[in-house]
């Protein structure tokens, strides 16, 4: 078999390559973020926010590049679905980075505050799971794993449990005007991470449909578990 | 993309690429070809081809060269009676009447099923001429310029000409000249075009014209295309049909179907690997 | 280029190798002598053309056009061209009623509708060969067959010239010429662009009718010279005519009509130079005879010049 479009193809592998970057960088910065918040830790949070910047360079770089080979090479059939699922994923990471920076920024404003250890381990968990959300995601990506794709669902579900049970959890702390506001910004951190979550899923997502051909949403909103 | 109908209870949404609402049942065939097998004397050109075309479609027959596409396309005018030591086996019906039966005249066939050539060929003759032999010689006795004028209004010509029907054809551009040779085409009115890379001669300009025209002359005709060239497949056609070059043992290259499906299709999620490799460039 | 990087100057270097006329005495002595070459065979075309021309001069001078109107004579005064232009005319209008359509319906046979056989490649070999054969060869062949048909069928003359009269001369000599006649439609109709054909076939047109209203009017210049030219070489011909039996000496046809002017006793124009040539009254040799080669010349050059602006005049880029 014979490469006839040689540097087409390398340039969409430059672009894979590019966005694999950026999804260890986005589960590098939920890790820390998660990890500044819990250990109290302000100028750590402080370094996830700054972190954001290698991301948006690099969603910047596979922006212009992936329509510069959009207008140039034409791309059909299975590069046609990649270029797509490329501008899907890059949009995803880079949303996921974001999110991490909410909660770096999060962490920050609730210096001082008290902590609730039972939600912090939460949190903890909910961090733990949603970055290995990202990396399994973007290892399956790589590897063109369609079972690893349809496994982020299933991984999705414990986030959203978590999530959900936030609202009662927060609501014990109704007894310290302290404790509450703290409790109510660990409400915020919580969506973020669920959020984050179905970014990650998402990517899984787009992944599918790369490999089937076929655009199946994996959740849905107005679906519950 | 096309969203199916968003019904909440009937879980997450699915949507297939390359969905077309129109059924196929109301789209009979004008040509049904099963097994047409084309030898050149001792060569196998072509192997086991079996397709429909449909009425008032745009099929296009896309692959490398020597995959046939060409010999295929000249089967179904009769055209590769020409060629002495051409063998075609198999059948090919059109309307569903065996094209190569006994008591066929390819004379006649020709006036039904028209052709369109790579380079522009018309007759060292006017251009009112040149429409009008075809009919003239079918034996046509109505009123021939009127007919003309229709066929260089269908060809979108007609603007461009109608004052100098007596100069010569030659005095035409190039995109021209195609134009008229589609003109002298469908002045016989038959129910097919086959066209031949009938851009493969022009420039870019004159291309999109003679694709735009095809997207009207649809309506009316319908139109078999080879090209070799395929965003011009992708961009015209409502079909498409894939061959390629399969090499025997013996060294012989014989060309072979591949895949035949809606464009959209074929471009977005092909179902053969090999449709696949050649249309993004893997092919060796 | 103009860019001088230290040491090394990109302008000099470019300009030593392009510049300057490159002399080679080689190609300039090829050149002389092909010049020489054309000098000379020019050259002999004009001392022959002199000589004819010194030749004939008086004879203009004196007599004008009576020359060309006046038939033959024993009498070196009043001895013209006329009888012998006339045989020659008639023989030209025989060969191209019998050549031209024999010639070009085989040559649309071979070109349009035989198929591409060993049996098909032989016979146009062959014909190619009939066409180098000399013309005496053609000669011999109508002394054996055409001049004994031609008396069979009624048309010989009176008395005893029998078969040989102007009717055999002119068949056999449109049988001389038919296989050039042939060989240059065939040509014509090949020079057809093949993408005509296809594009009448393609709007349903039968073969015939593709030949008839596509590849004939096309080929028709060329066909058409290659009969002008074919008749100009039949003009020319002297050795079948003498073997068949020409009258190379006086013969009156005095009041004769047409048809004992066909069926009788005949002259050409190049038997009249042969004969006259051999005269022993000097007259005859030095000037009538060269007058005659005048006829003869203007003649022929007249019919080249027609063959040139018919298919000027056909020819025009559709």
């Amino acid at each position: 078999m014979t490469e006839l479009r040689p540097h087409f193809h390398d340039e969409l592998a430059q672009l894979e390559s590019d966005l694999v970057l950026m999804g260890e960088q986005a589960a590098e910065m939920i890790e820390a973020g998660v990890a500044a918040l819990v250990a109290g830790d302000v100028a750590a949070a402080a370094a996830v926010v700054e972190r954001d910047d290698v991301v948006d360079d690099l969603y910047l770089g596979v922006h212009s590049r992936w329509l510069e080979t959009m207008a140039l090479q034409t791309p059909v059939a299975i590069d046609l679905r990649l270029m797509s699922v490329i501008l899907h994923v890059n949009s995803h990471l880079e949303r996921i980075a974001d999110l991490a920076v909410t909660v770096g920024k999060i962490t920050q404003v609730s210096d001082g505050l008290p902590h609730d250890p039972t939600l912090v381990s939460h949190i903890q968990e909910m961090g733990d799971i949603v970055s290995t959300m990202v990396r399994s995601a973007m290892g399956a990506f790589a590897a063109r794993d369609l079972d690893g794709a349809l496994a982020l669902p299933e991984m999705d579900r414990p986030v959203n449990r978590l999530n959900r049970n936030m609202v009662r959890e927060v609501a014990r702390l109704a007894g310290d005007p302290e404790l509450l506001e703290w409790g109510v910004r660990m409400m915020v951190v919580s969506r973020t991470l669920e959020r984050a979550g179905d970014n990650a899923v998402d990517v899984a997502e787009q992944l599918a449909f790369l490999l089937t051909g076929e655009f199946r949403e994996f959740t849905d909103a107005s679906h519950h578990d | 993309m096309q969203v199916l109908a968003t019904d909440v209870a009937s879980g997450p949404m699915t949507v297939t690429l390359g969905d077309r609402s129109e059924p196929a049942a109301d789209n009979p065939a004008i040509f049904d070809v099963d097994g047409l097998n084309v030898h050149y004397g001792d060569f196998h050109a072509v192997k086991d081809v079996s397709m429909g075309i449909r009425k008032n479609e745009i099929t296009a027959l896309i692959g490398p060269s020597g995959c046939g596409k060409s010999t295929v396309l000249r089967c179904f005018n009769r055209m590769n009676d020409l060629i002495e030591i051409a063998r075609v086996s198999g059948s090919i019906e059109y309307h569903g009447v065996d094209l190569y039966g006994p008591e066929v005249d390819p004379v006649q066939v020709r006036r039904h099923i028209g052709m369109v050539f790579q380079k522009p060929n018309p007759f060292p003759k006017s251009i009112y001429d040149n429409v009008s032999f075809g009919p003239k010689i079918a034996g046509f006795d109505g009123d021939m310029d009127q007919l003309v004028e229709e066929s260089l209004t269908r060809a979108a010509l007609w603007d461009e000409v109608k004052d100098k029907l007596d100069g010569s054809a030659y005095a035409l551009s190039g995109g021209q000249q195609q134009r008229l040779c589609i003109a002298r085409a469908i002045a016989t009115s038959p129910d097919v075009v086959l066209m031949d890379e009938p851009a493969s001669a022009l420039d870019p300009i004159a291309t999109l014209r003679i694709e735009d025209l095809m997207q009207g002359l649809k309506e009316d005709y319908s139109i078999v295309i080879v090209t070799h060239n395929m965003q011009q497949a992708a961009r015209v056609s409502d079909r498409t049909a894939f061959f390629t070059v399969d090499v025997e043992q013996t060294g012989q290259r014989t060309g072979v179907l591949v895949e035949f499906d809606e464009t959209s299709k074929i471009f977005t999620n092909p179902g053969e690997k090999q449709t696949e490799d050649y249309i993004t460039g893997r092919f060796g | 280029m103009a860019a001088r990087t230290g040491a090394v100057d990109t302008a000099a270097i470019v300009r030593q190798s392009i510049e300057g006329r490159r002399f080679s005495p080689g190609g300039a002595a090829f050149e002389a002598g092909l010049l020489l070459m054309l000098l000379v065979s020019l050259g002999v075309l004009v001392t022959l053309l002199a000589d004819v021309i010194t030749g004939a001069l008086p004879v203009f001078r004196d007599r004008g056009i009576d020359f060309v109107t006046s038939g033959i004579s024993l009498d070196s005064s009043t001895a013209g061209v006329w009888t012998g232009l006339l045989g020659s005319v008639g023989i030209s209008v025989i060969v191209a009623i019998v050549a031209f359509p024999l010639g070009l319906g085989a040559a649309v046979y071979l070109e349009e509708y035989a198929p591409d056989t060993s049996v098909t490649r032989f016979i146009q070999t062959n014909i190619r060969n009939l066409a180098g054969v000399p013309s005496i060869v053609y000669g011999l062949l109508g002394l054996a067959v055409f001049v004994r048909l031609v008396d069979l069928i009624g048309l010989g003359g009176s008395d005893s010239v029998g078969g040989r009269n102007l009717v055999a001369a002119g068949i056999t000599l449109a049988v001389l010429v038919l296989p050039i006649v042939i060989i240059t439609a065939s040509e014509a109709l090949r020079a057809v662009p093949d993408t005509i054909r296809e594009a009448g076939l393609g709007v349903g047109a039968t073969r015939w009718e593709v030949v008839r209203h596509h590849v004939l009017p096309s080929a028709a210049p060329g066909v058409l010279t290659g009969t002008v030219l074919a008749l100009a070489r039949a003009f020319g011909e002297t050795a079948p005519l003498l073997v068949i039996g020409v009258a190379t000496g006086f013969f009156s046809a005095g009041s004769a009509g047409v048809f004992e002017r066909l069926t009788g006793s005949y002259t050409a124009l190049p038997v009249v130079v042969l004969s006259w040539s051999r005269q022993a009254d000097p007259v005859f040799k030095e000037n009538l005879a060269p007058a005659a080669i005048l006829v003869l010349l203007v003649v022929l050059f007249a019919a080249n010049t027609a063959a040139v602006i018919l298919r000027n005049k056909y020819d025009r880029k559709w």
